[in-house]
C-alpha cells in the first residue's frame, strides 16, 4: 500500500522520491531566528485556560506589551496582538489565508460557499434590514409585560437567530428543528469531538432538510435567502442543498448576537451610559461603534501563512497559524487613548464605516473579525449591498432603538451579577447572562 | 403582536467552561490498558478528545490512546494544539525516508531551547554536517572510548562506600539499598558526555543542571524559560571553551596514558564545511543536543530496562547467565518504553493520507511511541518481552530493518535524522549495566519506597515519562 499521496498546489501529483530544492532551508535562515525571546511573563496554558475564557483582557495586554509576536508552542501558532499588526495580517490576502469554518468541522461534503455572489449579499441585507425592526419589536413585546428579563438570551441571542429563521422564511413549525440543527452544527466548529461529532450531523440534518424546501423554492421563488441560492444562475450548475448549508455555516450572526448582548451589558454598566444614549439617539450609532472596539464577540481569527514570511521580527514558516487577536488590537493603547474604558461617543474612533486598512478620515476602527476586512472600494459599489460591518451595525442599533423606547427605568437587577464569557475556548466572548428589571414605556 | 418566539430558548442554556474549571484538562485516571470513553460517532467509532493529549491520565497510560488513533486515526487532526499526529509504524517510516516531503523545522523539535541544532536541517544541508558529529560516536572512535566508558561506572559504584545519604545508599542486616538514579543512572550518561566532548570536571555539576532544565523546558511546557535560560548559559560557557580550543586542542586519552584522539570539540573546532570552520554557534547548539539527547535517554534507557528486567524474573535470569542478552534486553526496552516520544515534520506539499488533508506546512508529529507498539509490527506489543522474535536487535542501521519477520523499534528514528548518538547510548547502557550486575547481587526492587498506580499496589507503569526514581535491594557481601 502507497501510504502517502502528494499532490502539489496546481492539483497534480507529485512522484515521490525526487530530488529538487522544495522545502530545504538554508542554514543562514536558522541563524536569523535566535533563542532571547523570553517567555517568563505568561505561560501558554494560560491562553487555553477557563481564566482566559472569562477575561482575556489581562493576558492579552501581557502579550501585546510584551511579545508583539508571541509564539506559543503548545497550540503552535503565533499571537499577534497591536492593532496595526492584526490589520495588516487581515488586510494581506498575499502573504496569508483564511481556512473556512467547514475545514476546521471537517465538513468534507463539496458543498461551496455561495456567500460572495450578489444575489444571495442582495437577499441577506434585504431580509436583515426589513425586517429588523419588526423582529425586535416582537422579542421585546415577550417579556415587556413582566417587568424583568434576562436581555442576554431573551433579547440578543432570540432576536439574532430569529432574524435568521425569518431570512430564510422557515415555517415556524420547523423553527425549533432547524434552531437546533444551526447551533449545533455552529457549535461543531472546534476542537471537541463530541461537539464537532454533533456538528457534523447536524449539517447532515440540515442537508436533508433544505432538499425538498430548495425544489420548491426553486419553483416558486420568494425573497427570501433560501429562493436566493435555489434560483442562483451558476457555470457549475443550479446549488444544492450542501452549498445551501455550507454557505449558512459561513455566515456570522455570532457578531450581531455578541453585540447586542455586549452593548447591552456596557450601557447597564453605568447609568450615565444608557442616560447619554437616551438623550442623544445618534449615540447608540456610536455605542454600536465602541462595543465593536471594546467588546468585540468574536476575540480572534486564525490567518494561516501562504509561504514562509518574516513579519514583526520572526519569521512565520509556510503553513504556520497566526492568531490575529482583535482583542488584543482593540485595546492597543498605541491606538486608543484609555483603551479599557468604554466611551460612547469616543472622539479617537472612526464613525464612519472603515475602509481599506481599517481606518477612516486618519482614525481607527474597531476591529470585528467576524465581518470581514473592511471593503476595498473607496465608496459602496452601485450594484451591490451594503456591507456586512453596515448591516450588523445598522440592525444593532435598529434592534437596541426598539428596546429603548419600550422599556423605562431599565437597570441591572440588583445584585444580579452579568456574565461576559467565552463559553468555550475558541467560542465568542459574549454577555450569557444579563438580568434587567424596568418598567413598560 | 405576540411575542412568542417560534424556537425554545433553552437551546442558549449551555454551560460555560469556566462554571467548572477543573474539568478543563481533567481525565479520570484509568486502570492501565484501557482508555476513558471519550464519545462515540453514531457509526461506532470511538471519538477522540485532543485534551487528553495534555493529561495526567495519559502520561501515565498512553497505550489504550495511542491504539485508539492507529485504529481509527491514523493521521489525526488535532484542532486544539494545530498538529496532525501519525501514528502507524509503516507511515512514519515512509516519512523519516522522504525528508523531502516531510522537512524538518526551524525550532520545531526543541522550542528554542537546543537551538539550531542538525535536528532541524533537511536535505543536502543536513547531510553536509551530519557526519561531522556523528563520526565521533561510532566505530572504531567508540570502540577506542569504550575503556573510558566502563571506567566511568566502575568509578561511581565504587563512590558508593562514599556516599553518605541514605536516601542514595544505605546498608542495613546484609542488605543494601541504592536508589539507582542519584547513585549511578542520572549522572553517569553525563559524566560520559562530558568526558567525550572534553569538558573539564568541574563542570559536571553544572552540566546536570543545564541539562535538566532544558530536558523539562522542551516544547510549550511550563518551564520553558528555565529552558531558555538553562541554555543561555551553556552557550555562553560552551563559547568559552570553543575559543580556547581554538587555540589550543585538547585529547582523551587511555588508561595507560596514551592520546586516543582530540576531544569532540577540538575536532569540531578544526571542521570545515564548505571551505568555511563551523561557526561558534552552531558547535553550541550541537553540543547542546548532544547534552541534552545524549543524557536524558540514556539515563532513562538505564532505569526502564533495570525495572523492567526486575519485574520478569525469569528474563533477568536468562541476562545474567548470558551476558550477550543485554543487547536484545537494551532494544527491547526501547521499543517497549522509550524516552523520546517522536519527532516533527513540516509536510512540504499538500498531501492526503489516509483520508486526512493535511495542507502544506502543517506541523506533523510522528509518533515513535505508537510506532513500537504497532500490533500491524509488533505481536503483543504491550508485554516486554526480550525474547520475542519480530524485533530486530542487532546493529542500529540508518536504513532501517525489516527481514524475516524482524522490525527495527523506532526509539533511535530510521533515515536521514537516525540518531547519531544511538551506538554510543547502546554501550553506555549495556556496559553500565553488566558493571552494576558484578556489583549487585540478587537485585531486586524495594516495592515499598517506589511509586504506586492507582490501586496504591502495583508498581506505576512508566508510561511517557521514564522512571525517575528506582530503589534497589541487593545482598551484600
Amino acid at each position: 500500500m502507497k501510504a502517502t499521496e502528494v499532490i502539489g498546489a496546481n492539483g497534480v501529483a507529485i512522484p515521490q522520491g525526487t530530488r529538487g530544492s522544495a522545502g530545504f532551508r538554508t542554514y543562514e535562515v536558522h541563524q536569523r531566528e535566535r533563542v532571547g525571546q523570553s517567555t517568563e511573563k505568561i505561560k501558554p496554558i494560560q491562553l487555553v485556560s477557563p481564566e482566559f475564557a472569562r477575561n482575556p483582557y489581562p493576558f492579552l495586554d501581557i502579550l501585546r506589551e510584551n511579545y508583539p509576536c508571541f509564539r506559543d508552542w503548545l497550540s503552535n501558532c503565533y499571537w499577534v496582538t497591536r492593532y496595526n499588526d492584526v490589520t495588516s495580517i487581515f488586510t494581506d490576502d498575499a502573504n496569508f489565508e483564511t481556512r473556512p469554518k467547514r475545514w476546521m468541522l471537517g465538513l468534507d461534503n463539496g458543498g461551496s460557499n455561495l456567500g460572495g455572489e450578489v444575489p444571495v449579499l442582495t437577499a441577506i441585507a434585504n431580509g436583515i434590514d426589513g425586517n429588523a425592526a419588526r423582529l425586535a419589536e416582537q422579542a421585546v413585546s415577550g417579556f415587556a409585560g413582566r417587568g424583568r428579563a434576562d436581555l442576554a438570551i431573551e433579547f440578543a441571542a432570540r432576536f439574532a437567530l430569529e432574524l435568521l429563521l425569518n431570512l430564510l422564511d422557515l415555517p415556524e413549525r420547523d423553527a425549533d428543528r432547524f434552531a437546533g440543527h444551526y447551533l449545533a452544527m455552529k457549535r461543531g466548529v472546534t476542537w471537541e469531538p463530541r461537539l464537532r461529532q454533533r456538528g457534523l450531523e447536524a449539517a447532515g440534518e440540515l442537508e436533508r432538510y433544505f432538499e425538498p424546501l430548495l425544489e420548491r423554492r426553486r419553483a416558486d421563488p420568494g425573497a427570501d435567502l433560501v429562493s436566493a441560492i435555489a434560483t442562483l444562475d451558476r457555470e457549475d450548475g443550479r446549488a444544492s442543498a450542501r452549498d445551501l448549508v455550507v454557505t449558512l455555516l459561513e455566515l456570522d450572526f455570532d457578531t450581531l448576537h455578541g453585540t447586542l448582548a455586549n452593548l447591552w451589558l456596557r450601557l447597564l454598566e453605568e447609568s450615565g451610559r444608557l442616560q447619554s444614549v437616551r438623550d442623544e439617539p445618534r449615540f447608540l450609532k456610536l455605542a454600536v461603534l465602541e462595543t465593536f472596539r471594546h467588546s468585540t464577540p468574536v476575540l480572534q481569527a486564525m490567518r494561516f501563512a501562504r509561504h514562509e514570511v518574516e513579519r514583526f521580527g520572526r519569521l512565520i514558516p509556510e503553513g504556520g497559524l497566526v492568531v490575529c487577536s482583535a482583542a488584543a488590537g482593540n485595546r492597543d493603547p498605541r491606538i486608543f487613548r484609555n483603551p479599557d474604558e468604554f466611551i460612547v461617543n469616543r472622539k479617537d474612533l472612526c464613525h464612519r464605516e472603515a475602509r481599506g486598512q481599517y481606518r477612516t478620515d486618519g482614525l481607527a476602527t474597531g476591529i470585528t473579525v467576524g465581518l470581514g476586512p473592511p471593503s476595498k472600494h473607496p465608496a459602496i459599489p452601485e450594484d451591490r449591498p451594503r456591507s456586512a460591518f453596515a448591516i450588523a451595525r445598522d440592525t444593532a442599533v435598529t434592534a437596541s432603538a426598539v428596546l429603548l423606547d419600550a422599556l423605562d427605568d431599565l437597570q441591572l437587577e440588583p445584585g444580579a451579577e452579568p456574565y461576559p464569557v467565552c463559553r468555550r475556548i475558541g467560542e465568542m466572548h459574549a454577555c450569557w447572562r444579563l438580568p434587567v428589571r424596568f418598567r413598560k414605556a | 403582536m405576540s411575542g412568542g418566539c417560534p424556537f425554545a430558548l433553552d437551546i442558549f442554556a449551555e454551560p460555560a467552561a469556566t462554571d467548572d474549571p477543573g474539568a478543563q484538562f481533567n481525565f479520570p485516571l484509568m486502570p492501565e490498558g484501557e482508555a476513558v470513553d471519550m464519545g462515540h460517532a453514531p457509526d461506532g467509532t470511538p471519538l477522540f478528545d485532543p485534551r487528553i493529549l495534555n493529561s495526567a491520565e495519559f502520561m501515565r497510560n498512553p497505550y489504550p490512546y495511542y491504539r485508539l488513533l492507529r485504529d481509527h486515526y491514523p493521521v489525526f487532526h488535532d484542532r486544539l494544539c494545530n498538529t496532525y499526529y501519525v501514528t502507524r509504524y509503516e507511515d512514519i517510516t515512509n516519512c523519516y525516508f522522504d525528508d523531502e516531503g516531510f522537512n524538518t523545522i526551524p525550532k520545531g523539535s526543541s522550542s528554542g531551547v537546543l537551538g539550531n541544532t542538525q535536528l532541524e536541517l533537511s536535505g543536502v544541508e543536513h547531510r553536509r554536517r551530519r557526519n561531522l558529529y556523528g563520526q565521533h560516536l561510532v566505530g572504531r572512535s567508540l570502540r577506542n572510548r569504550i575503556p573510558a566508558i566502563q571506567r566511568q561506572a566502575r568509578g561511581m559504584i565504587e563512590a558508593w562506600e562514599r556516599i553518605d545519604d541514605p536516601r542514595v545508599v544505605s546498608k542495613s542486616n546484609g542488605v543494601g539499598t541504592v536508589e539507582l538514579g542519584r547513585a549511578f543512572a542520572n549522572e553517569f550518561p553525563i559524566r560520559v558526555v562530558c568526558e567525550v566532548l572534553g569538558f573539564p570536571k568541574e563542570a559536571q555539576d553544572d552540566f546536570y543542571y543545564w541539562y535538566n532544565s532544558m530536558m523539562s523546558g522542551l516544547g510549550g511546557s511550563q518551564t520553558h524559560q528555565q529552558g531558555l535560560e538553562a541554555r543561555q548559559h551553556l552557550e555562553d560557557y560552551v563559547e568559552g571553551i570553543v575559543e580556547a580550543r581554538r587555540k589550543e586542542p585538547t585529547w582523551l586519552y587511555d588508561e595507560a596514558g596514551n592520546p586516543i584522539s582530540k576531544d569532540i570539540i577540538t575536532k569540531l573546532c578544526e571542521t570545515r564545511v564548505d571551505g568555511d570552520f563551523l561557526s561558534t554557534e552552531e558547535i553550541t547548539s550541537n553540543i547542546a543536543l548532544v547534552v541534552g539527547g545524549g543524557g536524558e535517554t540514556t539515563r532513562g534507557a538505564i532505569l526502564n530496562m533495570w525495572y523492567l528486567l526486575l519485574q520478569h524474573a525469569e528474563q533477568f535470569e536468562a541476562v545474567c547467565n548470558d551476558d550477550a542478552l543485554w543487547d536484545t534486553a537494551f532494544h527491547e526496552t526501547l521499543r517497549h518504553s522509550s524516552s523520546i516520544g517522536g519527532q516533527p515534520r513540516h509536510n512540504t506539499y499538500d498531501v492526503v493520507m489516509h483520508g486526512v488533508k493535511v495542507p502544506a506546512g502543517s506541523l506533523m508529529q510522528m509518533v515513535d511511541f505508537s510506532a513500537n507498539h504497532d500490533e500491524r509490527i509488533f505481536k503483543d506489543p504491550e508485554t516486554f518481552n526480550i525474547f520475542r522474535d519480530d524485533l530486530y536487535s542487532g546493529k542500529i542501521l540508518r536504513s532501517g530493518y525489516n527481514r524475516d519477520g524482524r522490525h527495527n523499534h523506532m526509539a533511535f528514528g530510521v533515515g536521514p535524522h537516525l540518531c547519531p548518538g544511538a551506538w554510543i547510548s547502546h554501550q553506555e547502557a549495556v556496559e553500565g549495566s553488566r558493571i552494576l550486575l558484578k556489583h549487585l547481587k540478587n537485585p531486586r526492587i524495594n516495592v515499598g519506597r517506589m511509586p504506586k498506580d492507582i490501586d496504591g499496589e502495583s508498581l506505576r507503569p512508566i508510561g511517557l515519562m521514564s522512571v525517575r526514581e528506582l530503589h534497589l535491594d541487593y545482598d551484600l557481601g
